[in-house]
């Protein structure tokens, strides 16, 4: 039976990786994202690939959106084995006495928030399954902090402990929940804001490794927790960052 | 083929977890150094590599002597020229014994051959790695290493020390396109348990995990061969957790 793959943020630098490598092994990606315009790239160039796909717009901190998408796919594809949330970022770099209320909020939402929904309406799909496997995203601060990114930093912190709760709570289902945790990833847009000279110098003396991420390094990672080899896999955390940050 | 062609030495690789990793890296291409003290078990595995059609030696060795492991790395370097995977998986866990009543000898017996033996092994494979810019090494640690266990002090002091090790000896080699990381297994379905506890209660102990999935050494060896191909070039100094969501660090 072929695989499908719901990916929220699979319009983006890693999310669009997560669904090429997905699509590459033959599962059906759903590709959704607040840019409805990258989803449906992202998706043409699966398909013209020979790939399986599908597009759609979102918004993960609109609990009645999350809802009609989820019942959509689940209803067009008939199950949902893989949920990937990838959506999220870091808006701004503030100090706390300059952030906003609403800049606090519309972080934690975009991260913290838009997991949760996503979680609350496929988990019991893949419970009824017997199977399935949900991958969230946080990030090497979630683990360190960061100065001038504490609601980026509290999220993905937040992601950390919801996916071990979750994994709790949804393995007598064999429903398995993981957080991957992306160190300095060149994303495009990660790249517009800084120059490829100016970020080697910032980052790679700093990793053991020499390097900052592509894409592709975490879509394996993402891919990995798809696949039977880690069938025993629930609950952790795995940072994947060139030895940035070693926890 | 992951791992085609990619020459993996398997410390601790007679039995249990090491077995496991040994035949699934041949499955993948690898040529596999078998190693172990068992020398004729070892052997047999070798000879169970071969019979899938994938080149393999078995070498009996001490990993805690330092004499013995040179002779695996030159067994090594005799038969297939090179080393691309070096995966740390022989140890012990044995005595049981509380703090006090520890002797020094099974402190040291402990440490040597759980943490020694990843010094002396790197220190062999470690310059070759260096001179072809690549290599993958890969340890055993242990949940234990994390959260203790009585009457396993030394047990768990050696786990916690090679997090250390590897997390240093990443930094070090970094630059040089090496990755070095760790893997923490849960208990799982090997003999190793079975030294101390009766059958029943070592069922009880893998039936009872979170997730209803009895951890067996092929679940770790999945992981193993996860680290040792190229999808995770950029993953070093991590300690990974494979136990049936048992604990979560």
């Amino acid at each position: 039976m072929t695989q499908v793959a719901l990916i929220a943020g699979g319009g983006g630098g890693i999310g669009g990786a997560v669904a090429q490598r997905m699509a590459a092994a033959g599962i059906t990606v759903v590709i959704a994202d607040n840019d409805g315009g990258a989803a449906e790239r992202v998706k043409s160039e699966i398909v013209a690939g020979g790939g399986s796909a599908d597009a759609l717009a979102i918004d993960v901190t609109v609990a009645r959106e999350v809802k009609a998408v989820v019942t959509d796919v689940a209803k067009r594809f008939g199950r949902v084995d893989i949920l990937a949330n990838i959506a999220g970022g870091s808006a701004y770099t503030k100090r706390i006495e300059e952030l906003t209320w609403a800049q606090w909020k519309e972080v934690i939402d975009a991260n913290l928030k838009g997991t949760f929904l996503m979680c609350r309406e496929v988990a019991p799909i893949m419970q009824k399954q017997k199977s399935g496997r949900i991958l969230n995203t946080a990030s090497n601060y979630g683990v360190t902090g960061s100065a001038l990114r504490t609601p980026y930093a509290a999220a993905k912190a937040g992601i950390i402990t919801f996916t071990k709760s979750l994994a709790l709570e949804l393995a007598p289902d064999h429903v398995l929940a993981n957080t991957v945790a992306p160190g300095p990833t060149d994303t495009p847009r990660v790249m517009q804001k800084e120059s490829p000279e100016a970020r080697q110098q910032r980052w790679w003396p700093n990793i053991p490794l020499g390097r900052t991420a592509l894409p592709q390094d975490l879509a394996e990672m993402y891919y990995f927790l798809t696949t039977p080899e880690s069938a025993a896999i629930t609950g952790q955390t795995f940072h994947v960052n060139g030895g940035v940050v070693m926890p | 083929m992951r791992l085609k062609d990619k020459v993996a030495v398997i410390t601790g690789g007679a039995q249990g977890i090491g077995r496991a990793t040994a035949l699934m890296m041949g499955r993948e291409g690898a040529k596999v150094v078998v190693a172990d003290l068992q020398g004729e078990k070892a052997q047999s595995v070798a000879n169970e590599l071969q019979g899938m059609g994938a080149q393999a030696i078995g070498v009996a060795v001490n990993v805690a002597s330092e004499s013995s492991v040179k002779q695996m790395a030159k067994a090594t370097f005799e038969h297939f020229g090179r080393v691309d995977i070096l995966g740390n998986i022989a140890g012990i866990y044995y005595p049981k014994a509380s703090v006090v009543d520890l002797s020094e000898a099974d402190w040291d017996r402990t440490i040597d051959i759980n943490l020694g033996s990843n010094f002396l092994c790197c220190r062999e494979f470690v310059p070759a790695m260096r001179k072809q810019k690549s290599g993958r090494i890969i340890s055993v640690a242990s949940g234990i290493g994390h959260y203790g266990m009585r009457q396993f002090s030394h047990y768990a002091a050696s786990k916690a020390a090679i997090m250390g090790f590897v997390k240093s000896l990443a930094r070090e080699v970094g630059a040089d396109g090496i990755t070095v990381n760790a893997i923490c297994p849960g208990s799982a379905n090997t003999s190793m348990p079975r030294q101390h506890r009766s059958e029943e209660e070592v069922m009880e102990r893998l039936r009872s995990t979170p997730l209803p999935h009895i951890l067996e050494p092929e679940d770790i060896a999945g992981s193993f061969l996860f680290l040792a191909s190229d999808a995770a070039a950029f993953i070093t100094g991590q300690s990974y957790n494979i136990n049936s969501g048992n604990y979560m660090f």
